[in-house]
């Protein structure tokens, strides 16, 4: 399949209190933006375990994207800078294995930033639609 | 738990907010097919009473045990449909909100991808639904008591209302005495009330009420615990005076080997006191202090052949051997009125305040026009040789505010009030002088106060718009350099005295606060309220709440409504005796827990210890949460090699299928 | 390292009543094999030996010890466990002690200064089929290998461990007991192994690890023998929530190698047993090495150091960098 004609499945894991609420708020501005991006909602981007990031793509994402608060304006002071450093590491280990860094992303999204939230989804889905369907070590069968 | 689940899947129309671009009837036909899925059905709202029976029947009728309610954003109708499922016998925390309205149907024109993205988010929460678990909130006693950090105007008024309200109060402040920074002005804009007169009853109230324990010349050293039950612990540092023996009558100050030798803390520097002093003379309490660091006797071991004010002290109340003490006690509620730093005018050297000794701040100024200040209330600036009045006096607003360069982006919200303030008082005094005030905007939004602006400008005082980019000095005068940017002329402007306009600053010592009560700061450096609009008093942290200027640049008036919104906050919990714990918190599984300790680091509220089990004869170290501390962020689990603390609610097994759902539907 | 000093300190401590045991080095019974030794009390000590074919990590077996339910009223026996570790296996210990894996009050730390192993498959290589117990020697510029009575000098680069010739810690880092001077530290070679899969691109990189992957067997033999993987319920065996599936296939594979040397980020010390026991000889010690150097490098942090520090994961600067952030 060429890169132009498939729409990548996106999962995104946004915090409840900036990105989530940035997301709410580009949907009450009523922003417009891609459809190819699924939210899970975690509390906080510390909560999100590196390894989701692998199992989604192992289950049928083509990219991932994690998104939360600046640094310092975590609700729960330190989440994302804890998940800055895991992320960080996991991006490094995926693209060494030779996952196309274009997959996985992460975002600040404040809860006052519905544009930056539309500007993070387009880049995504972009980045992922030039890396292509994800095969790599994508499973056979997904059961939930 | 062991119940099979059954779903049911409740679409909301949203009148035609999520209808007229999602697909809802295919969406339901979809629905109903998810494998434990038992009914879909659509409704135009189904936040609405007959949407919210229509579930609730359906859960009495169709046994469900399980509800997925796609519809607008959790954050919007979470509570809503909890309560609902509540009333209809389930656990409210069987609930699993799709966002096909902020997330999808407003965001996404195309009614196919709309609907399809619909689909997907319906699945996820379906997935995620089935295996929830049951949660209970609980409940704690919250002890009957506040603790009040700082007794500037904002710390006072919120510890004399929770008084009033007969709770128990804890008054810590820094300074020997309370008061703050409202003591040391003069008059108030724009009625120009004697700030003294209308602040002294107060501070005489809060040190009289029986309910308030008042702490002068004392700092929280740590705080423990979670709303309802915090554990304080306060220093008291030495006086070197026996509070209970001094009566205030001033003689060691006068009589002090070194009287009258450093720069009073109250008058800005302007004014001189001894080693033992009283920062004013309405202090309250009216006790003295020694100042360890200017007394000879405690800096260097001797003051001539034994310490002056022990000698004529008749109460026999210096005491050198004093030590700090430490009290500790429990409250409920704390309130954070920790104040304000004025800005610091030497980070704006153009200016000359270093140099010049007639360029001066606004807070110089309070104490230069005040009746009670280092000048009797007098105007004066030296001119090298003698005391003289000044004959061309000039203000610049915005100093350190409003100014990127000095990394203060935002409005300090009083300069504008306080220059038009002493303009008009230096008017009073001084009826001849040429007043003018170099400003970029004049900001006069409070009650009464565009009304005093326009009185001071019919006072003779010339407002030029220009921000003055120097000042230097030509012979006996100062020079203001400046452009009037309405009439783009070029000034230079000689005068005899500069007032800088300078703005509020966080307090410098901001950060040992934000570690001991988990504070954030936002952009501007200032305490972060939870919600800018709608919890303006509040903390991330509960029970913790900001009054007055420490949460951002305030005015009298602004600081004494805040600091009675926080007493009223703070006394939620009071008045009701017990606070409600958050359900949804993590847990940990102590027969896989290694022991590690990486959540105990990571946690940051310190709601996980480590504790010692017994394991089948072993002694082994495990994890566990304190329920009562935890706010379910779950950061501790994300770093948990062994997953063995979950939070509720957000387990890797709850999680892991809304992804596995997502991507089965590619 | 003087052979008689050795036996006499270990014996010393076997001998001690509040040591269980120590675990130390022992001739092996074939090869270039090398077998770990449980001495019990002194008269074991003669056996124990420290050579450059003493690669294995003992300090897996602190953690290996299985807490058996003990009947009622029995007391568990808390002696301290003695054990003998090179630099790297050093690492382990101070790692251990950040994880509270162990308790220091519980470790006897026999630090043994390591010129640098031998890599034993070079060696085996090079001289095929040597059945009966070899015995490798240091000697000032290499080694010298006796197999059946015949002694062969071979060159240092010749037969030096790849993670030796990496190695930035020869010397133990924590010990109680020190054998021996400290060795004179040498320059670290240059990472090529982990380098040339870096300079790949991303489309190469797939398809070697790809390669790689298609053949693990999942004998979980790399976590096993790792001194840092000591789960009592390793996740990977998990089935609720089940973060891998057991069925042997690249996808599940891949996840399996991405989780293992996910968990050891800022954890690994570079002991090299991983990829040392791997059977289907999986290059498992770049994953770590790609991952260790770059937390040393972006993040300023090296694991296994020191007892006090921060765990990695556990832990954040606000100046960590971001520049993956969109």
């Amino acid at each position: 399949m060429s890169a132009n004609n498939y729409e990548p499945n996106i999962v995104a894991f946004l915090c409840n209190w900036c990105s989530y609420a940035g997301a709410d708020l580009a949907g009450t501005s009523r922003v417009q933006y891609p459809s190819n991006v699924q939210v899970i909602r975690v509390m906080c981007t510390g909560r999100v375990n590196p390894l989701y990031v692998m199992n989604a793509l192992q289950q049928g994402a083509d990219g991932v994207l994690v998104s939360g608060c600046h640094p310092g304006d975590c609700h729960y002071m330190e989440g994302n800078y804890y998940a800055r450093r895991r992320l960080g590491m996991l991006k490094d280990l995926m693209e060494f294995i030779g996952v196309d860094p274009r997959r996985f992303h992460m975002s600040w999204v404040s809860a006052s930033e519905g544009h930056k939230w539309k500007e993070v989804v387009e880049k995504t889905v972009e980045d992922a639609r030039e890396a292509g369907p994800f095969e790599g070590f994508r499973r056979r069968r997904i059961d939930w | 738990m062991t119940a099979k689940p059954k779903v049911g899947v409740y679409i909301c129309h949203c009148g035609i907010n999520i209808a007229s671009t999602v697909d809802v009837e295919t969406v339901e036909e979809y629905a109903q097919k998810l494998p434990n899925v038992k009914v879909a059905r659509t409704y135009s709202y189904m936040c609405s009473e007959p949407g919210q029976v229509l579930i609730k029947e359906d859960i009495k009728e169709q046994g469900l045990n399980r509800i997925v309610v796609a519809s607008c954003s959790p954050r919007m109708h979470e509570p809503t449909f909890r309560k609902a499922i509540q009333e209809a016998g389930l656990n409210p925390y069987f609930l699993e909100m799709a966002n096909i309205r902020e997330q999808c149907s407003w965001v996404h024109e195309d009614t196919g991808e709309a609907t399809e993205k619909a689909k997907k988010l319906i699945t996820a929460s379906v997935a995620k639904v089935r295996l929830l678990e049951a949660l209970e909130s609980k409940e704690v006693d919250a002890e009957p008591a506040a603790l009040v950090i700082g007794a500037g105007i904002a710390g006072i008024q919120a510890a004399l209302d929770i008084a009033d309200a007969g709770f128990k109060t804890y008054l810590v402040e820094k300074t020997p005495s309370v008061g703050g920074r409202m003591a040391q002005l003069d008059k108030t804009f724009p009625t120009l009330d004697c700030s003294a007169c209308i602040l002294t009853p107060k501070m005489v109230d809060c040190a009289s009420h029986p309910n308030i324990e008042l702490l002068s010349y004392s700092e929280v050293e740590e705080v423990g615990g979670y709303i309802g039950n915090f554990d304080v612990k306060v220093r008291k540092k030495a006086r070197y005076v026996d509070f209970d023996k001094c009566t205030g009558c001033g003689d060691c100050a006068s009589e002090c080997r070194v009287a009258d030798r450093f720069p009073s803390e109250f008058d800005q520097g302007m004014g001189k006191r001894s080693a033992i002093y009283l920062p004013f003379p309405q202090a309250v309490p009216a006790k003295y202090t020694i100042d360890p660091e200017s007394c000879l006797y405690l800096s260097r071991g001797k003051c001539g052949k034994s310490p002056k004010c022990q000698e004529v002290c008749g109460a026999g109340a210096i005491n050198f051997e004093q030590e700090d003490e430490f009290v500790e006690f429990k409250v409920g509620a704390i309130i954070v009125a920790t104040g304000f730093d004025p800005f610091d005018a030497s980070r704006k050297p153009e200016y000359g305040y270093d140099d010049y000794p007639n360029v001066i701040t606004g807070m110089e100024m309070e104490r230069l026009v005040s009746a009670s200040g280092p000048t009797g209330g007098k105007v004066l600036i030296s001119n090298g040789e003698e005391e003289i009045e000044p004959k061309e006096v000039a203000f610049i607003k915005c100093v350190g505010s409003r100014d990127e360069s000095v990394g203060n982006e935002y409005c300090s919200r009083v300069c504008c009030m306080y220059t038009a303030k002493q303009a008009h008082l230096i008017r009073e005094k001084l009826p001849d002088a040429n007043i003018r005030i170099y400003y970029m905007d004049v900001r006069a939004f409070g009650k009464g106060y565009e009304e005093f602006y326009d009185r001071v400008r019919r006072e003779n005082v010339r407002y030029i718009r220009g921000n003055p980019s120097e000042i230097f000095k030509r012979g006996n005068k100062l020079v203001v350099k400046a452009e009037d940017t309405l009439t783009s002329t070029p000034l230079e402007d000689e005068v005899d005295m500069v007032v800088l306009g300078v703005g509020l600053e966080p307090r410098a010592d901001m950060r040992k606060m934000m570690d001991l009560l988990r504070l954030s700061q936002s952009p501007d450096r200032f305490f972060l309220e939870a919600h800018p609009k709608l919890r303006p008093v509040d903390t991330a942290t509960d029970g913790v709440f900001l009054a007055g200027c420490c949460q951002g640049p305030k005015d009298i008036p602004d600081t004494v409504a805040q600091a009675k919104g926080a007493a009223s906050s703070a006394l939620i919990p009071l008045a009701r005796g017990k606070v409600t714990i958050d359900a949804q918190v993590a847990e940990v599984n102590e027969t896989t827990c290694r022991g590690c300790g990486f959540c105990v680091e990571i946690c940051p509220y310190s709601a996980i210890e480590m504790v010692t089990v017994n394991q089948f004869g072993h002694e082994v170290e495990v994890a566990r949460v304190n329920e009562a501390l935890c706010k379910g962020c779950g950061s501790c689990s994300a770093a948990c090699l062994s997953d063995s603390i979950q939070p509720k609610s957000f387990r890797d097994r709850q999680i892991l299928p809304q992804i596995a759902a997502l991507g089965a539907m590619k | 390292m003087d052979l008689e000093k050795l036996r006499e300190t270990a014996a010393e401590v076997a001998a001690r009543e509040d040591v269980k045991y120590l675990i130390g080095w022992k001739k092996g019974t074939y090869g270039y094999r090398v077998a770990p030794g449980f001495i019990e009390d002194a008269d074991g000590a003669a056996e124990l030996i420290f050579s450059p074919l003493c690669t294995a990590n003992l300090a897996t077996y602190l953690t290996l010890v299985e807490k058996l339910p003990l009947p009622r009223g029995e007391e568990p026996d808390d002696r301290k466990t003695a054990l003998m570790v090179k630099g790297c296996d050093s690492r382990a210990v101070a790692q251990l002690l950040v994880e509270k894996g162990i308790d220091r009050e519980n470790v006897v730390v026999i630090g043994c200064p390591c010129p640098g192993m031998v890599d034993p498959e070079l060696l085996a290589e090079k001289y095929p089929e040597t059945e009966e117990p070899a015995e490798v020697k240091w000697t000032d510029d290499g080694f010298i290998v006796i197999r059946d009575g015949e002694e062969t000098s071979v060159s240092r680069d010749e037969l030096l461990a790849e993670k030796c010739r990496l190695c930035r810690y020869p010397n133990p880092v924590i010990s109680d007991i020190m054998l021996g001077e400290p060795v004179e530290t040498w320059e670290p070679a240059e990472d090529e192994g982990v380098n040339e899969v870096e300079n790949k691109d991303v489309d190469e990189r797939e398809a070697y690890w790809e390669e790689q992957f298609s053949n693990c067997v999942r004998c979980y033999s790399c976590r096993n023998v790792c001194p840092l993987c000591y789960c009592q319920d390793c996740i990977l065996d998990r089935l609720n929530p089940t973060w891998v599936n057991r069925s042997v296939n690249f996808s599940e594979n891949t996840a399996f190698n991405i989780a293992r040397a996910f968990h050891l980020a800022g954890r690994c010390i570079e002991c090299g047993e991983c990829e040392r026991v791997c059977p289907a000889n999986i290059p498992l010690g770049k994953l770590n090495r790609k991952l260790a150097r770059e937390v040393r490098d972006k993040y300023g942090f090296e694991p296994g150091l020191d007892p006090e520090a921060e765990p990695f994961q556990a832990s954040y600067k606000p100046d960590d960098p971001e520049d993956f952030i969109l």
